[in-house]
Protein backbone atom coordinates (compact mmCIF):
# COMPACT_ATOMS: atom_id res chain seq x y z
CA UNK A 1 0.00 0.00 0.00
CA UNK A 2 1.39 3.41 -0.94
CA UNK A 3 2.03 5.69 2.00
CA UNK A 4 -0.22 8.84 1.88
CA UNK A 5 2.40 11.22 3.38
CA UNK A 6 6.14 11.59 3.96
CA UNK A 7 7.92 12.56 7.13
CA UNK A 8 9.75 15.87 6.98
CA UNK A 9 13.46 16.18 7.74
CA UNK A 10 12.85 17.83 11.09
CA UNK A 11 10.76 14.91 12.32
CA UNK A 12 13.30 12.40 11.04
CA UNK A 13 16.15 14.26 12.72
CA UNK A 14 14.34 14.48 16.04
CA UNK A 15 13.45 10.80 15.85
CA UNK A 16 17.05 9.79 15.23
CA UNK A 17 18.22 11.94 18.13
CA UNK A 18 15.51 10.58 20.42
CA UNK A 19 13.84 13.96 21.00
CA UNK A 20 10.54 13.23 19.30
CA UNK A 21 7.43 12.77 21.46
CA UNK A 22 6.11 9.26 22.11
CA UNK A 23 2.99 9.68 19.97
CA UNK A 24 4.89 11.10 17.00
CA UNK A 25 7.54 8.42 17.46
CA UNK A 26 5.06 5.55 17.29
CA UNK A 27 3.34 7.16 14.35
CA UNK A 28 6.63 7.57 12.49
CA UNK A 29 7.69 4.00 13.19
CA UNK A 30 4.38 2.75 11.85
CA UNK A 31 4.84 4.93 8.77
CA UNK A 32 8.39 3.74 8.17
CA UNK A 33 7.28 0.12 7.97
CA UNK A 34 5.26 0.96 4.86
CA UNK A 35 7.26 3.77 3.23
CA UNK A 36 10.48 2.85 1.46
CA UNK A 37 11.21 6.48 0.55
CA UNK A 38 11.24 7.58 4.19
CA UNK A 39 13.35 4.57 5.17
CA UNK A 40 15.94 5.69 2.63
CA UNK A 41 15.78 9.29 3.88
CA UNK A 42 16.05 8.43 7.56
CA UNK A 43 19.15 6.37 6.80
CA UNK A 44 20.91 9.57 5.76
CA UNK A 45 20.26 11.04 9.22
CA UNK A 46 21.85 8.10 11.03
CA UNK A 47 25.53 8.03 11.95
CA UNK A 48 26.49 4.55 10.73
CA UNK A 49 29.90 4.45 12.44
CA UNK A 50 28.59 3.29 15.85
CA UNK A 51 26.33 0.76 14.13
CA UNK A 52 29.21 -0.61 12.10
CA UNK A 53 31.29 -0.85 15.24
CA UNK A 54 28.56 -2.83 16.96
CA UNK A 55 28.14 -5.04 13.90
CA UNK A 56 31.88 -5.68 13.75
CA UNK A 57 31.87 -6.67 17.43
CA UNK A 58 28.95 -9.00 16.87
CA UNK A 59 30.73 -10.65 13.94
CA UNK A 60 33.91 -10.91 15.98
CA UNK A 61 32.06 -12.71 18.75
CA UNK A 62 30.35 -15.06 16.34
CA UNK A 63 33.11 -15.74 13.82
CA UNK A 64 36.43 -15.66 15.67
CA UNK A 65 37.22 -19.23 16.72
CA UNK A 66 37.62 -19.93 20.41
CA UNK A 67 41.25 -20.72 21.29
CA UNK A 68 42.00 -24.38 21.88
CA UNK A 69 43.17 -25.75 25.23
CA UNK A 70 46.78 -25.77 24.01
CA UNK A 71 46.48 -22.19 22.76
CA UNK A 72 45.08 -21.04 26.10
CA UNK A 73 47.86 -22.80 27.99
CA UNK A 74 50.55 -21.33 25.75
CA UNK A 75 49.25 -17.78 26.08
CA UNK A 76 49.01 -18.26 29.84
CA UNK A 77 52.72 -19.10 29.82
CA UNK A 78 53.54 -15.94 27.94
CA UNK A 79 53.52 -17.12 24.32
CA UNK A 80 52.04 -14.46 22.03
CA UNK A 81 48.59 -15.07 20.58
CA UNK A 82 49.82 -15.44 16.95
CA UNK A 83 52.61 -17.85 17.95
CA UNK A 84 50.20 -19.86 20.12
CA UNK A 85 47.86 -20.07 17.12
CA UNK A 86 50.58 -21.43 14.88
CA UNK A 87 51.91 -23.88 17.43
CA UNK A 88 48.52 -25.31 18.36
CA UNK A 89 47.76 -26.27 14.76
CA UNK A 90 50.33 -29.09 14.88
CA UNK A 91 48.62 -32.50 15.03
CA UNK A 92 50.93 -33.59 17.85
CA UNK A 93 49.83 -30.64 19.98
CA UNK A 94 46.10 -31.17 19.71
CA UNK A 95 44.15 -32.18 22.75
CA UNK A 96 43.27 -35.55 21.18
CA UNK A 97 46.96 -36.39 20.63
CA UNK A 98 47.88 -35.41 24.18
CA UNK A 99 45.02 -37.43 25.65
CA UNK A 100 46.04 -40.45 23.55
CA UNK A 101 49.64 -40.00 24.65
CA UNK A 102 48.63 -39.80 28.31
CA UNK A 103 46.61 -43.03 28.05
CA UNK A 104 49.43 -44.81 26.19
CA UNK A 105 52.01 -43.71 28.74
CA UNK A 106 49.69 -44.80 31.52
CA UNK A 107 49.76 -48.34 30.13
CA UNK A 108 53.53 -48.12 29.59
CA UNK A 109 53.98 -47.03 33.20
CA UNK A 110 51.84 -49.87 34.52
CA UNK A 111 53.76 -52.33 32.34
CA UNK A 112 57.04 -50.95 33.66
CA UNK A 113 55.92 -51.26 37.26
CA UNK A 114 54.58 -54.78 36.92
CA UNK A 115 56.15 -56.29 33.83
CA UNK A 116 59.67 -57.01 35.02
CA UNK A 117 62.45 -56.87 32.42
CA UNK A 118 60.00 -56.99 29.56
CA UNK A 119 58.08 -54.01 30.95
CA UNK A 120 61.27 -52.06 31.46
CA UNK A 121 62.36 -52.83 27.91
CA UNK A 122 59.05 -51.48 26.66
CA UNK A 123 59.51 -48.28 28.67
CA UNK A 124 63.05 -47.81 27.34
CA UNK A 125 61.79 -48.37 23.82
CA UNK A 126 58.96 -45.86 24.08
CA UNK A 127 60.22 -43.06 26.35
CA UNK A 128 62.94 -41.50 24.14
CA UNK A 129 60.75 -41.81 21.05
CA UNK A 130 57.77 -39.88 22.44
CA UNK A 131 59.22 -36.41 21.68
CA UNK A 132 60.57 -37.74 18.38
CA UNK A 133 57.05 -38.78 17.33
CA UNK A 134 55.74 -35.41 18.50
CA UNK A 135 58.23 -33.50 16.36
CA UNK A 136 57.67 -35.83 13.37
CA UNK A 137 53.96 -35.02 13.54
CA UNK A 138 54.40 -31.31 14.14
CA UNK A 139 55.52 -30.07 10.75
CA UNK A 140 55.81 -31.05 7.10
CA UNK A 141 53.84 -32.14 4.07
CA UNK A 142 52.82 -35.47 5.60
CA UNK A 143 50.96 -33.95 8.53
CA UNK A 144 49.87 -30.53 7.27
CA UNK A 145 47.26 -30.65 4.49
CA UNK A 146 47.82 -26.96 3.78
CA UNK A 147 51.60 -27.34 3.75
CA UNK A 148 52.11 -26.14 0.17
CA UNK A 149 50.38 -22.83 0.70
CA UNK A 150 51.91 -22.39 4.15
CA UNK A 151 55.38 -22.62 2.59
CA UNK A 152 54.69 -19.56 0.42
CA UNK A 153 54.43 -17.21 3.40
CA UNK A 154 57.00 -14.93 5.04
CA UNK A 155 56.71 -16.60 8.47
CA UNK A 156 59.99 -18.37 9.16
CA UNK A 157 59.75 -22.15 8.81
CA UNK A 158 62.67 -22.46 11.21
CA UNK A 159 60.88 -20.45 13.87
CA UNK A 160 57.71 -22.45 13.31
CA UNK A 161 59.48 -25.80 13.68
CA UNK A 162 61.45 -24.73 16.75
CA UNK A 163 58.37 -23.28 18.45
CA UNK A 164 56.44 -26.47 17.83
CA UNK A 165 59.38 -28.58 18.99
CA UNK A 166 59.58 -26.61 22.22
CA UNK A 167 55.86 -27.07 22.73
CA UNK A 168 56.16 -30.80 22.02
CA UNK A 169 58.92 -31.15 24.60
CA UNK A 170 56.98 -29.06 27.12
CA UNK A 171 53.86 -31.20 26.76
CA UNK A 172 55.29 -34.69 26.23
CA UNK A 173 58.29 -34.86 28.58
CA UNK A 174 56.26 -34.27 31.77
CA UNK A 175 53.92 -37.07 30.73
CA UNK A 176 56.83 -39.46 30.16
CA UNK A 177 58.40 -38.38 33.44
CA UNK A 178 55.17 -39.26 35.24
CA UNK A 179 55.24 -42.71 33.62
CA UNK A 180 58.92 -43.00 34.62
CA UNK A 181 57.94 -42.59 38.26
CA UNK A 182 56.60 -46.14 38.01
CA UNK A 183 60.04 -47.54 37.15
CA UNK A 184 60.79 -49.93 40.04
CA UNK A 185 63.01 -48.42 42.69
CA UNK A 186 63.05 -44.99 41.06
CA UNK A 187 66.50 -45.74 39.68
CA UNK A 188 68.69 -43.58 37.46
CA UNK A 189 66.71 -45.06 34.54
CA UNK A 190 63.74 -42.89 35.52
CA UNK A 191 65.54 -39.80 34.20
CA UNK A 192 68.50 -41.00 32.14
CA UNK A 193 66.25 -41.69 29.15
CA UNK A 194 65.99 -37.91 28.84
CA UNK A 195 69.45 -37.80 27.29
CA UNK A 196 68.66 -40.01 24.27
CA UNK A 197 65.24 -38.31 24.01
CA UNK A 198 66.82 -34.86 23.70
CA UNK A 199 69.59 -36.17 21.43
CA UNK A 200 67.05 -37.79 19.12
CA UNK A 201 65.01 -34.59 19.07
CA UNK A 202 68.09 -32.71 17.90
CA UNK A 203 68.75 -35.42 15.31
CA UNK A 204 65.21 -35.28 13.85
CA UNK A 205 65.44 -31.49 13.62
CA UNK A 206 68.82 -31.70 11.88
CA UNK A 207 67.70 -34.41 9.46
CA UNK A 208 64.55 -32.38 8.68
CA UNK A 209 66.79 -29.91 6.87
CA UNK A 210 67.34 -32.64 4.27
CA UNK A 211 64.13 -34.65 4.27
CA UNK A 212 60.66 -34.81 5.77
CA UNK A 213 60.41 -35.01 9.57
CA UNK A 214 58.25 -38.12 9.29
CA UNK A 215 60.97 -39.95 7.33
CA UNK A 216 63.53 -38.91 9.93
CA UNK A 217 61.22 -40.01 12.74
CA UNK A 218 60.60 -43.44 11.22
CA UNK A 219 64.34 -43.93 10.66
CA UNK A 220 65.14 -42.99 14.25
CA UNK A 221 62.38 -45.23 15.55
CA UNK A 222 63.68 -48.25 13.66
CA UNK A 223 67.27 -47.60 14.73
CA UNK A 224 66.31 -47.19 18.40
CA UNK A 225 64.13 -50.32 18.30
CA UNK A 226 67.14 -52.27 17.00
CA UNK A 227 69.35 -50.92 19.79
CA UNK A 228 66.83 -51.67 22.54
CA UNK A 229 65.93 -55.03 20.98
CA UNK A 230 69.57 -56.09 20.87
CA UNK A 231 70.02 -55.15 24.53
CA UNK A 232 66.83 -57.01 25.46
CA UNK A 233 68.02 -60.14 23.65
CA UNK A 234 71.16 -59.98 25.79
CA UNK A 235 68.81 -59.81 28.83
CA UNK A 236 70.27 -56.45 29.80
CA UNK A 237 67.98 -53.61 28.65
CA UNK A 238 69.74 -51.26 31.08
CA UNK A 239 72.75 -51.48 28.79
CA UNK A 240 71.25 -48.82 26.49
CA UNK A 241 71.60 -46.35 29.36
CA UNK A 242 75.08 -47.37 30.42
CA UNK A 243 77.70 -44.57 30.69
CA UNK A 244 79.27 -45.26 27.31
CA UNK A 245 75.99 -45.16 25.32
CA UNK A 246 74.99 -42.04 27.24
CA UNK A 247 78.19 -40.38 26.09
CA UNK A 248 77.39 -41.42 22.52
CA UNK A 249 73.89 -39.91 22.79
CA UNK A 250 75.33 -36.69 24.19
CA UNK A 251 77.90 -36.46 21.39
CA UNK A 252 75.26 -37.26 18.78
CA UNK A 253 72.93 -34.62 20.19
CA UNK A 254 75.64 -31.96 20.22
CA UNK A 255 76.66 -32.82 16.64
CA UNK A 256 73.02 -32.71 15.50
CA UNK A 257 72.53 -29.35 17.21
CA UNK A 258 75.56 -27.97 15.37
CA UNK A 259 74.27 -29.29 12.05
CA UNK A 260 70.88 -27.78 12.79
CA UNK A 261 72.50 -24.45 13.59
CA UNK A 262 74.24 -24.47 10.22
CA UNK A 263 71.30 -25.69 8.14
CA UNK A 264 68.22 -24.40 9.99
CA UNK A 265 67.22 -22.20 7.06
CA UNK A 266 67.13 -25.14 4.70
CA UNK A 267 64.09 -26.97 6.00
CA UNK A 268 62.40 -29.65 3.92
CA UNK A 269 62.06 -28.40 0.35
CA UNK A 270 58.68 -28.84 -1.22
CA UNK A 271 60.38 -30.36 -4.23
CA UNK A 272 60.24 -33.69 -2.46
CA UNK A 273 56.44 -33.54 -2.77
CA UNK A 274 56.42 -33.75 -6.52
CA UNK B 1 63.89 -5.72 -17.60
CA UNK B 2 61.34 -2.92 -17.84
CA UNK B 3 60.31 -1.08 -14.70
CA UNK B 4 56.89 -2.66 -14.66
CA UNK B 5 58.08 -6.25 -14.99
CA UNK B 6 57.22 -8.11 -11.81
CA UNK B 7 58.05 -11.68 -12.82
CA UNK B 8 61.02 -12.56 -14.98
CA UNK B 9 61.84 -16.18 -15.77
CA UNK B 10 64.92 -17.08 -17.78
CA UNK B 11 65.67 -20.58 -18.99
CA UNK B 12 63.50 -22.26 -16.36
CA UNK B 13 63.75 -26.05 -16.54
CA UNK B 14 62.17 -28.58 -14.22
CA UNK B 15 62.19 -32.36 -14.55
CA UNK B 16 60.44 -35.07 -12.56
CA UNK B 17 62.13 -38.47 -12.74
CA UNK B 18 63.15 -37.96 -16.33
CA UNK B 19 59.92 -36.26 -17.44
CA UNK B 20 60.46 -32.65 -18.45
CA UNK B 21 57.73 -30.50 -16.91
CA UNK B 22 59.28 -27.19 -18.02
CA UNK B 23 61.81 -26.92 -20.79
CA UNK B 24 63.94 -23.75 -20.76
CA UNK B 25 61.01 -21.38 -20.33
CA UNK B 26 61.57 -17.65 -20.82
CA UNK B 27 58.68 -15.48 -19.68
CA UNK B 28 58.10 -12.07 -18.16
CA UNK B 29 54.91 -10.72 -16.59
CA UNK B 30 53.69 -7.25 -15.73
CA UNK B 31 50.70 -6.05 -13.68
CA UNK B 32 47.43 -7.26 -15.16
CA UNK B 33 45.82 -10.65 -15.53
CA UNK B 34 47.54 -13.32 -17.59
CA UNK B 35 45.83 -16.61 -18.31
CA UNK B 36 47.82 -19.82 -18.42
CA UNK B 37 46.22 -22.41 -20.67
CA UNK B 38 47.35 -25.87 -21.59
CA UNK B 39 46.36 -29.52 -21.35
CA UNK B 40 46.97 -31.50 -18.19
CA UNK B 41 50.70 -32.07 -17.83
CA UNK B 42 51.61 -28.97 -19.83
CA UNK B 43 53.59 -27.54 -16.91
CA UNK B 44 51.17 -24.86 -15.67
CA UNK B 45 51.13 -26.00 -12.05
CA UNK B 46 54.90 -26.48 -11.99
CA UNK B 47 55.36 -22.97 -13.37
CA UNK B 48 53.10 -21.47 -10.70
CA UNK B 49 54.83 -23.46 -7.94
CA UNK B 50 58.20 -22.12 -9.03
CA UNK B 51 56.94 -18.54 -9.12
CA UNK B 52 55.28 -19.12 -5.73
CA UNK B 53 58.75 -19.99 -4.36
CA UNK B 54 57.60 -23.40 -3.13
CA UNK B 55 59.54 -25.32 -5.77
CA UNK B 56 63.05 -24.79 -7.06
CA UNK B 57 63.80 -25.07 -10.77
CA UNK B 58 66.53 -27.45 -11.89
CA UNK B 59 67.96 -24.69 -14.08
CA UNK B 60 67.28 -21.08 -14.91
CA UNK B 61 66.84 -17.80 -13.09
CA UNK B 62 63.76 -16.46 -11.32
CA UNK B 63 63.34 -12.78 -10.50
CA UNK B 64 60.21 -11.73 -8.63
CA UNK B 65 59.19 -8.18 -7.79
CA UNK B 66 62.70 -7.00 -8.58
CA UNK B 67 64.40 -9.55 -6.32
CA UNK B 68 66.17 -12.85 -6.77
CA UNK B 69 64.64 -15.06 -4.07
CA UNK B 70 67.81 -17.00 -3.34
CA UNK B 71 68.50 -15.97 0.26
CA UNK B 72 66.03 -16.38 3.14
CA UNK B 73 65.73 -12.63 3.54
CA UNK B 74 64.99 -12.04 -0.14
CA UNK B 75 62.57 -14.96 -0.08
CA UNK B 76 60.68 -13.47 2.86
CA UNK B 77 60.52 -10.08 1.14
CA UNK B 78 58.98 -11.66 -1.96
CA UNK B 79 56.57 -13.80 0.05
CA UNK B 80 55.27 -10.73 1.88
CA UNK B 81 53.84 -9.57 -1.46
CA UNK B 82 52.67 -12.95 -2.68
CA UNK B 83 49.24 -14.55 -2.72
CA UNK B 84 49.13 -18.19 -3.79
CA UNK B 85 46.22 -20.53 -4.32
CA UNK B 86 47.50 -24.02 -5.15
CA UNK B 87 45.63 -26.40 -7.42
CA UNK B 88 44.90 -28.85 -4.62
CA UNK B 89 44.57 -27.54 -1.14
CA UNK B 90 43.80 -29.35 2.07
CA UNK B 91 42.69 -27.78 5.30
CA UNK B 92 43.78 -28.73 8.83
CA UNK B 93 41.10 -30.68 10.66
CA UNK B 94 38.45 -28.78 12.60
CA UNK B 95 39.24 -25.38 11.07
CA UNK B 96 36.34 -23.09 10.22
CA UNK B 97 36.60 -20.90 7.14
CA UNK B 98 37.37 -17.92 9.36
CA UNK B 99 39.81 -19.95 11.45
CA UNK B 100 41.78 -21.13 8.43
CA UNK B 101 42.06 -17.72 6.79
CA UNK B 102 42.99 -16.28 10.20
CA UNK B 103 45.72 -18.92 10.55
CA UNK B 104 47.06 -18.01 7.12
CA UNK B 105 46.94 -14.33 8.07
CA UNK B 106 49.14 -15.08 11.09
CA UNK B 107 51.60 -16.88 8.80
CA UNK B 108 51.53 -13.76 6.61
CA UNK B 109 52.65 -11.71 9.61
CA UNK B 110 49.36 -10.10 10.55
CA UNK B 111 50.17 -10.18 14.23
CA UNK B 112 47.74 -7.66 15.76
CA UNK B 113 44.44 -9.45 16.36
CA UNK B 114 41.92 -6.69 15.56
CA UNK B 115 43.29 -5.58 12.17
CA UNK B 116 43.96 -9.21 11.29
CA UNK B 117 40.37 -10.20 11.96
CA UNK B 118 39.12 -7.18 10.01
CA UNK B 119 41.24 -8.28 7.05
CA UNK B 120 39.99 -11.86 7.34
CA UNK B 121 36.40 -10.60 7.30
CA UNK B 122 37.18 -8.40 4.30
CA UNK B 123 38.55 -11.21 2.14
CA UNK B 124 35.82 -13.64 3.20
CA UNK B 125 33.21 -11.03 2.23
CA UNK B 126 34.99 -10.53 -1.10
CA UNK B 127 34.47 -14.18 -1.98
CA UNK B 128 30.93 -14.18 -0.52
CA UNK B 129 31.73 -16.50 2.34
CA UNK B 130 30.92 -14.15 5.21
CA UNK B 131 27.78 -16.07 6.09
CA UNK B 132 29.41 -19.48 6.26
CA UNK B 133 32.65 -18.31 7.89
CA UNK B 134 31.84 -20.17 11.11
CA UNK B 135 31.27 -23.53 9.39
CA UNK B 136 34.02 -26.10 9.37
CA UNK B 137 35.83 -26.06 6.04
CA UNK B 138 35.36 -29.80 5.63
CA UNK B 139 31.59 -29.38 5.71
CA UNK B 140 31.63 -26.79 2.91
CA UNK B 141 31.00 -27.64 -0.74
CA UNK B 142 33.91 -27.99 -3.16
CA UNK B 143 33.18 -24.57 -4.64
CA UNK B 144 33.07 -22.97 -1.20
CA UNK B 145 36.39 -24.58 -0.27
CA UNK B 146 37.92 -23.15 -3.45
CA UNK B 147 36.69 -19.74 -2.34
CA UNK B 148 38.24 -20.19 1.11
CA UNK B 149 41.50 -20.99 -0.68
CA UNK B 150 41.12 -17.88 -2.82
CA UNK B 151 40.30 -15.74 0.23
CA UNK B 152 43.63 -16.53 1.87
CA UNK B 153 45.42 -15.62 -1.37
CA UNK B 154 43.73 -12.21 -1.31
CA UNK B 155 44.98 -11.34 2.19
CA UNK B 156 46.74 -8.00 2.19
CA UNK B 157 46.11 -7.26 -1.51
CA UNK B 158 49.40 -8.86 -2.64
CA UNK B 159 51.31 -7.46 -5.61
CA UNK B 160 51.70 -10.92 -7.11
CA UNK B 161 48.81 -13.38 -7.17
CA UNK B 162 49.20 -16.94 -8.41
CA UNK B 163 45.91 -18.74 -8.79
CA UNK B 164 45.73 -22.36 -9.90
CA UNK B 165 42.24 -23.28 -11.07
CA UNK B 166 40.47 -20.75 -8.79
CA UNK B 167 37.03 -21.20 -10.35
CA UNK B 168 36.93 -25.00 -10.56
CA UNK B 169 33.75 -26.29 -8.93
CA UNK B 170 32.35 -22.80 -8.48
CA UNK B 171 28.77 -22.24 -9.67
CA UNK B 172 28.15 -19.77 -12.54
CA UNK B 173 26.79 -16.99 -10.31
CA UNK B 174 29.78 -17.20 -7.98
CA UNK B 175 32.12 -17.40 -10.94
CA UNK B 176 30.88 -14.04 -12.19
CA UNK B 177 31.32 -12.63 -8.68
CA UNK B 178 34.86 -13.98 -8.49
CA UNK B 179 35.65 -12.50 -11.90
CA UNK B 180 34.80 -9.08 -10.48
CA UNK B 181 37.15 -9.68 -7.56
CA UNK B 182 39.96 -10.87 -9.83
CA UNK B 183 39.51 -8.07 -12.34
CA UNK B 184 39.87 -5.53 -9.54
CA UNK B 185 42.98 -7.33 -8.31
CA UNK B 186 44.41 -7.22 -11.84
CA UNK B 187 44.20 -3.42 -11.88
CA UNK B 188 47.04 -3.11 -9.35
CA UNK B 189 48.68 -6.56 -9.17
CA UNK B 190 50.22 -9.15 -11.40
CA UNK B 191 47.73 -12.01 -11.49
CA UNK B 192 48.63 -15.33 -13.10
CA UNK B 193 45.59 -17.47 -13.59
CA UNK B 194 46.05 -21.11 -14.51
CA UNK B 195 42.81 -22.61 -15.73
CA UNK B 196 41.09 -24.98 -18.09
CA UNK B 197 38.20 -22.53 -18.41
CA UNK B 198 38.80 -20.65 -21.67
CA UNK B 199 35.74 -18.49 -20.94
CA UNK B 200 37.45 -17.21 -17.76
CA UNK B 201 40.53 -16.29 -19.77
CA UNK B 202 38.44 -14.57 -22.44
CA UNK B 203 36.49 -12.66 -19.79
CA UNK B 204 39.39 -11.62 -17.56
CA UNK B 205 42.79 -11.72 -19.18
CA UNK B 206 44.75 -9.15 -21.14
CA UNK B 207 47.24 -11.78 -22.14
CA UNK B 208 47.30 -15.54 -22.53
CA UNK B 209 50.20 -17.98 -22.42
CA UNK B 210 49.59 -21.46 -23.79
CA UNK B 211 51.90 -24.14 -22.47
CA UNK B 212 52.30 -27.58 -23.97
CA UNK B 213 54.79 -30.25 -22.97
CA UNK B 214 56.71 -27.76 -20.90
CA UNK B 215 57.12 -25.22 -23.65
CA UNK B 216 55.41 -21.96 -24.56
CA UNK B 217 53.24 -22.50 -27.62
CA UNK B 218 51.63 -19.07 -27.63
CA UNK B 219 52.23 -15.85 -25.74
CA UNK B 220 50.22 -12.78 -26.62
CA UNK B 221 46.94 -10.93 -26.42
CA UNK B 222 43.79 -13.00 -26.12
CA UNK B 223 42.33 -11.46 -29.27
CA UNK B 224 45.52 -12.34 -31.17
CA UNK B 225 45.10 -16.00 -30.23
CA UNK B 226 41.43 -15.86 -31.22
CA UNK B 227 42.42 -14.28 -34.52
CA UNK B 228 44.54 -17.31 -35.39
CA UNK B 229 41.28 -19.27 -35.71
CA UNK B 230 39.61 -16.78 -38.05
CA UNK B 231 38.32 -18.56 -41.14
CA UNK B 232 38.77 -22.01 -39.59
CA UNK B 233 35.48 -22.45 -37.76
CA UNK B 234 32.31 -23.47 -39.57
CA UNK B 235 28.72 -24.30 -38.79
CA UNK B 236 27.35 -27.22 -40.80
CA UNK B 237 24.43 -29.61 -40.75
CA UNK B 238 26.70 -32.60 -40.15
CA UNK B 239 29.95 -33.27 -38.30
CA UNK B 240 33.09 -33.09 -40.40
CA UNK B 241 35.30 -36.18 -39.95
CA UNK B 242 38.32 -34.16 -41.07
CA UNK B 243 37.81 -31.44 -38.44
CA UNK B 244 40.08 -31.11 -35.39
CA UNK B 245 36.97 -31.04 -33.27
CA UNK B 246 33.29 -31.16 -34.02
CA UNK B 247 30.23 -31.02 -31.82
CA UNK B 248 26.51 -30.44 -32.09
CA UNK B 249 25.43 -27.05 -30.78
CA UNK B 250 22.14 -26.12 -29.17
CA UNK B 251 20.81 -24.84 -32.50
CA UNK B 252 21.19 -28.28 -34.08
CA UNK B 253 24.10 -27.14 -36.24
CA UNK B 254 27.51 -28.80 -35.90
CA UNK B 255 30.45 -26.59 -35.04
CA UNK B 256 33.48 -27.81 -36.98
CA UNK B 257 36.91 -26.54 -36.06
CA UNK B 258 39.51 -27.37 -38.68
CA UNK B 259 41.52 -26.34 -41.68
CA UNK B 260 39.05 -27.19 -44.45
CA UNK B 261 35.48 -25.98 -44.89
CA UNK B 262 32.97 -28.84 -44.83
CA UNK B 263 30.55 -28.85 -47.76
CA UNK B 264 27.46 -26.74 -47.23
CA UNK B 265 28.90 -25.01 -44.22
CA UNK B 266 28.93 -21.37 -43.25
CA UNK B 267 31.89 -19.63 -41.65
CA UNK B 268 31.40 -18.36 -38.10
CA UNK B 269 33.25 -16.21 -35.59
CA UNK B 270 35.88 -18.14 -33.66
CA UNK B 271 36.14 -18.25 -29.89
CA UNK B 272 39.19 -18.61 -27.67
CA UNK B 273 38.32 -22.27 -27.25
CA UNK B 274 38.38 -22.78 -31.03
CA UNK B 275 41.77 -21.12 -31.28
CA UNK B 276 43.10 -23.22 -28.39
CA UNK B 277 41.91 -26.43 -30.05
CA UNK B 278 43.51 -25.45 -33.34
CA UNK B 279 46.77 -24.45 -31.68
CA UNK B 280 47.23 -27.67 -29.77
CA UNK B 281 45.40 -30.05 -32.06
CA UNK B 282 44.82 -33.49 -30.57
CA UNK B 283 47.01 -32.62 -27.57
CA UNK B 284 44.30 -30.25 -26.34
CA UNK B 285 42.10 -33.28 -25.79
CA UNK B 286 44.65 -35.54 -24.10
CA UNK B 287 45.88 -35.97 -20.54
CA UNK B 288 49.49 -36.27 -19.51
CA UNK B 289 51.20 -37.52 -16.40
CA UNK B 290 53.46 -34.66 -15.32
CA UNK B 291 52.12 -31.84 -13.16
Amino acid sequence: MKAPWHADDDLLTRYVHGTVGPLDGVSLEQHLTGCADCRVRIATHVDVAPLELVWTRVREQVQAPAPSLVERLLTRFGVSEPDARIVAVAPSLRTSWLLGLAVTLGFVGLGTANGGTRGLTFFLLVAPLVPVAGVAFAYGPDVDPSYEVSVAVPYSAARLLLLRTAAVLATSLPLVLMAALLVPGLSWTAVSWLLPALAFTAVILAVSTWTRPTFAGVGLGIAWACVVGTAALDRDPYAVLAPTPLLVYAATGIAAALVLRLRIRRLTPLGSLS
Amino acid sequence: MTAATTVELTGITKKYRGTTALDAIDLAFQPGITGLLGPNGAGKTTLLRIIATVLSPDAGEVRLLGRTPATPDELAQVRRQLGYQPQEMGFPRAFTGFGFVDYMAVLKEWTARAPRHNEVRRVLDLVDLGEVATKRVRTLSGGQRRRVALAQALLGDPHLMLLDEPTTGVDPEQRVSLRQVLSRAGERSTVLLSTHQTEDVAALCDRVVVLDQGRVRFDGAVQDLVATAAGRVWLADAPDPAARASWRTGTGKHRNVGEVAPSGSERTEPTLEDAYLLLLGDRALTTEVAA
